[in-house]
């Protein structure tokens, strides 16, 4: 049975008991860097981008016409024989499936895999009414012989070794099975079900398409087991989630281009179905099948029309969003879902298994945006996720602590920087010496202690600036630098070496000084309200329209500013030309270097020390800059050494890492254990968040390699 | 076509006509051990030709229905209405339960592929397709490309779940004279 954490106390203990398997966290790692490194080969010659525009487009345009589609596909299923009916919510469902199976005098049940199913909770519900269920799929057999759900939702037992399988088909054959030959318990599977689906009265699959036009159904599978549950016995049942209908064959012909892809790295699976209507069939007394269809609902009509939500119904299931997630890969998908699993389960478990089961799970994301980036039908998972936790906190009518204090505090700029200048007194006694704190005072708990934290400036880099601003005569470029609070509070140094780099240039660097955080960490915290009003005091400090350039030296306020204030404010907001206007002139560090100044390897000496690069998720992702800062690493004169998963995720997530300590912790271990696979001595960054957790790690494990911001790397060799 | 068959576990061959293609069937089986063979699609000409063969080796080739024999098909010999080049699919009216049950349940299954029938991707099959799917009358359809196969054991690839272990294409080059 599924046991998703209600409360954050026994999460945290689900999540502990999952770190700590170690069969699962080879397999979640060995699968996480397979899936990733096969997938661009695999789209050789597809225009990934294009083609998750147009299907994106192709879904929403059908949303407002769900019950259209239905009406339609019902009179062309029905022409050909086959009933379709509307269940309003699961239980429903699970009774019509149950009439249906009473009418026909049915014993026998096989079923092929369907996550519609899996949410409705359909075997439970026909057990308990006396029938008896065989799944066929040969993970969900195995899960259903295991009384487990799936934890992923195209490989529902990738929980499990070889050997767990063995042990159960060696209970189940009541012979003992050689559990290192997997080619032989595959074929267990093979003998034990084949007498089954000849003996089966009804089947029961669900659907990837319901085409409008036609009628038909299309069913994307590789085992072949669902050929034979909709083949073998007399009765045929397809349970279907709204979501899957489709105008025309066009529409699945185009998914089908992506599906395979990104679900299981195949160009196209073994077996693409097509069943329209009630086909020939030996074992009926009419030689006809029995055929039904069941539409499920359970909210997602009402789903389709939320101008927030909606987009969320686009998702056709391929798993992808699990599968580049850093978070799933440490504990897996019992841990990080209900029934639906991954970035997408965290949303849709609200809407179709309640909040009571979304409540904690739905704050395990750490925005990395891997999962936006790879989803097939452009859903924005991390902004949808961010929403769902809002809603979670709005239908409980409660703000936590931690969300009052941010939002009091981050309002009111003088306050917030009043805080973090009191920050440098309270934390001094901590640092012994140097600029880490390497023990944490004992009433913080020890799973906070996996990093070395730094302390936080004597003088910040806003009080410094008085004396570091130079007037530039006859300047190419006005540029206002936005700081973001850890540069600013922490890493003052980052910004000062960005000053010395500028020197040459003739760039006019200002400081507006009534600016404050960019506002990510009041979104991250579902505080929406907070990171508006945030938003509008920046713009008033810095006023865009007086510069060339907005550049910032941290890749989370970067892709923040430029993509997330668009999507916070009203459509019909009066500030949204002023934010555009912001946000267009917002800039990284390197690309300023080297697309808009240009710079040349003449400006600086050459070390050839090995560098490895770490790339920020709102770097790469957010902002889809990854060639820049690698070209700046080579033209600074130094050598730039690949480390595997450079693109991952370093674990820091904000406050994420605060959060969910753990986690964090070991997505950090496996970044700097990728980092010493390599001959680098020095490691770089462009966040000062990255640089934050790549550097405590690297302290706090004495490890040699130095981490650095790539403005500072720059600043070290420049003439 | 070939190549793309290759890559997904299927075996591809050459042929020039029928008589190749019933040979191919009886050498198979007898080789693998099996004992039946069911066969859709034929003549009734190439029925003669095909059960006589059979018989030379002691094989049995199965009568309609074939639901009776559900348990015991080794292999099926069945035609193909098209192919497709991209991915290196077959694409079989699957309607006529029959040729669900030789497709699905046959431990090999062979396939007789004219060459004049493959087509270069799925877009390209569309007009067909959907001229099938449109028709008020009901129908099962389907592509399939290689042999059955699962990765939920450890991601570890097997072949031969629940459907055929091996899938054999011969594709039949017409005369150009």
């Amino acid at each position: 049975m599924i046991k998703t954490a209600q409360d954050m106390k026994s999460y945290k203990k689900q999540l502990k008991e999952a770190l700590s398997d170690q069969f699962l966290r080879a397999a979640l790692d060995n699968f996480y860097t397979a899936y990733r490194e096969n997938r661009p080969a695999v789209y050789d010659g597809i225009d990934f981008e294009g083609i998750k525009k147009e299907i994106a487009a192709g879904k929403d345009g059908a949303l407002p016409y769900l019950e259209d589609l239905y009406e339609e596909f019902k009179v062309h299923a029905e022409t050909a024989g086959a009933k379709v009916h509307i269940a309003k919510n699961a239980q429903q469902a699970n009774e019509i499936i149950t009439a249906i199976a009473k009418e026909n005098h049915v014993e026998k049940i096989v079923k092929a895999k369907s996550m519609t199913a899996e949410e409705t909770f359909l075997n439970d519900h026909l057990e308990k009414e006396g029938f008896t269920v065989t799944e066929t799929d040969l993970g969900e057999w195995i899960i259903q012989l295991r009384k487990e759900g799936p934890s992923h939702m195209v490989l529902p037992a990738i929980h499990l070794s070889r050997h767990q399988v063995g042990d159960l088909f060696a209970d189940v054959t009541g012979k003992k099975q050689n559990s290192e030959d997997i080619d032989k318990l595959v074929k267990v599977a093979r003998q034990e079900l084949r007498p089954t689906y000849l003996a089966a009265d009804m089947g029961i699959t669900g659907a990837n398409f319901a085409i409008a036009e036609s009628g038909a159904l299309g069913l994307v599978t590789n085992e072949g087991n669902m050929r034979l549950v909709t083949t073998m016995p007399r009765v045929h049942v397809a349970l279907v989630g709204f979501d899957k209908l489709i105008p025309d064959l066009r529409t699945m012909l185009r998914i089908l281009k992506v599906l395979p892809r990104n679900a299981t790295g195949q160009a196209i699976t073994s077996y693409v179905t097509w069943i329209k209507g009630a086909v020939e069939c030996g074992a009926s007394p009419s030689n006809r099948k029995v055929m039904h269809i069941v539409f499920l609902d359970n909210g997602r009509l009402a789903l389709a029309k939320d101008p927030v939500f909606s987009p969320a119904l686009r998702c056709i299931r391929c798993g992808a969003c699990a599968n580049v997630c850093p978070v799933y890969s440490k504990v897996g998908g019992h841990k990080y879902g209900h029934v639906y699993i991954g970035a997408i389960g965290l949303i849709l478990t609200l809407f179709y298994h309640g909040i009571e089961n979304d409540r904690v799970i739905v704050q395990n994301c750490i925005n990395c945006q891997a999962c936006r980036e790879v989803c097939p039908v452009d859903i924005d998972l991390p902004h949808l996720i961010k929403k769902t936790y809002r809603a979670v906190l709005d239908q409980d009518g409660k703000t936590p602590a931690k969300n009052l204090i941010l939002s009091r505090v981050m309002k009111n700029r003088r306050l917030f920087h009043f805080i973090l200048r009191q920050g440098y007194l309270a934390q001094k006694p901590l640092a012994q010496k140097g600029s880490m704190i390497r023990h944490l005072p004992n009433f913080f708990e020890k799973r906070h202690g996996f990093r070395s934290l730094p302390v936080i400036a004597e003088t910040p880099f806003r009080d410094q600036w008085k004396h570091l601003r130079k007037q530039v005569v006859r300047p190419k470029y006005t540029v206002a630098l936005f700081a973001g609070c850890a540069v600013d509070f922490i890493y003052p140094e980052h910004a000062r070496a960005l000053l010395t780099l500028l020197e040459r240039h003739r760039v006019q660097v200002e400081f507006p000084k009534d600016q404050t955080c960019c506002g990510l960490p009041a979104l991250m915290a579902a505080e929406e309200e907070t990171a508006q009003e945030v938003a509008l005091q920046n713009i008033r400090a810095v006023q865009p329209e007086n510069y060339d350039y907005i550049l910032t030296l941290c890749a989370s306020c970067a892709s923040h500013l430029k993509h997330n204030n668009s999507k916070i404010f009203k459509k019909n907001s009066g500030w949204l030309g002023k934010l555009k206007e912001f946000s267009d002139k917002i800039i990284d560090f390197s690309s300023f270097m080297v697309k808009v100044l240009d710079v040349s390897s003449d400006e600086f000496k050459a070390t050839h020390k090995k560098v490895a690069y770490h790339a920020p998720c709102h770097l790469c992702r957010g902002l889809q800059v990854t060639t820049e800062p690698r070209k700046l690493i080579q033209l600074a004169g130094y050598t730039y050494v690949r480390s595997k998963d450079e693109d991952v995720c370093c674990g820091f997530g904000g406050s994420y890492s605060i959060d969910f300590p753990e986690i964090s912790a070991e997505i950090l271990k496996k970044k700097l254990d990728n980092v010493e696979d390599t001959p680098a001595e020095l490691l770089v960054t462009d966040c000062p968040g990255c640089v934050l957790q790549l550097r405590g790690g690297m302290d706090k494990r004495r490890g040699k390699i130095q981490v650095k911001h790539i403005a500072e790397l720059l600043a070290e060799t420049v003439f | 076509m070939k190549q793309r068959a290759e890559t997904v576990q299927a075996i591809v061959s050459k042929i020039t006509t029928m008589e190749q293609a019933f040979r191919y069937t009886v050498d198979l089986t007898q080789k693998q051990g099996g004992k039946t063979v069911a066969a859709s699609g034929l003549t009734s000409d190439e029925v003669r030709f095909l059960k006589k063969a059979c018989e030379t080796f002691q094989l049995e080739l199965l009568d309609f229905p074939l639901k009776l024999h559900a348990g015991g098909i080794h292999t099926s010999l069945t035609p193909v209405d098209w192919g497709i080049a991209e991915t290196g699919t077959l694409v079989i009216d699957s309607s006529s339960e029959d040729v669900r049950i030789a497709t699905m349940l046959a431990e090999t299954h062979i396939v007789v592929l004219p060459a004049s029938k493959i087509k270069p991707d799925s877009e390209s099959l569309e007009a067909e397709l959907n001229a099938v799917l449109m028709a008020d009358t009901p129908s099962y359809y389907a592509f399939i490309t290689g042999a059955s196969r699962t990765a939920d054991i450890e991601r570890v690839l097997a072949i031969g779940v629940h459907g055929p272990q091996e899938l054999h294409i011969l594709i039949v080059k017409e005369d150009r004279e």
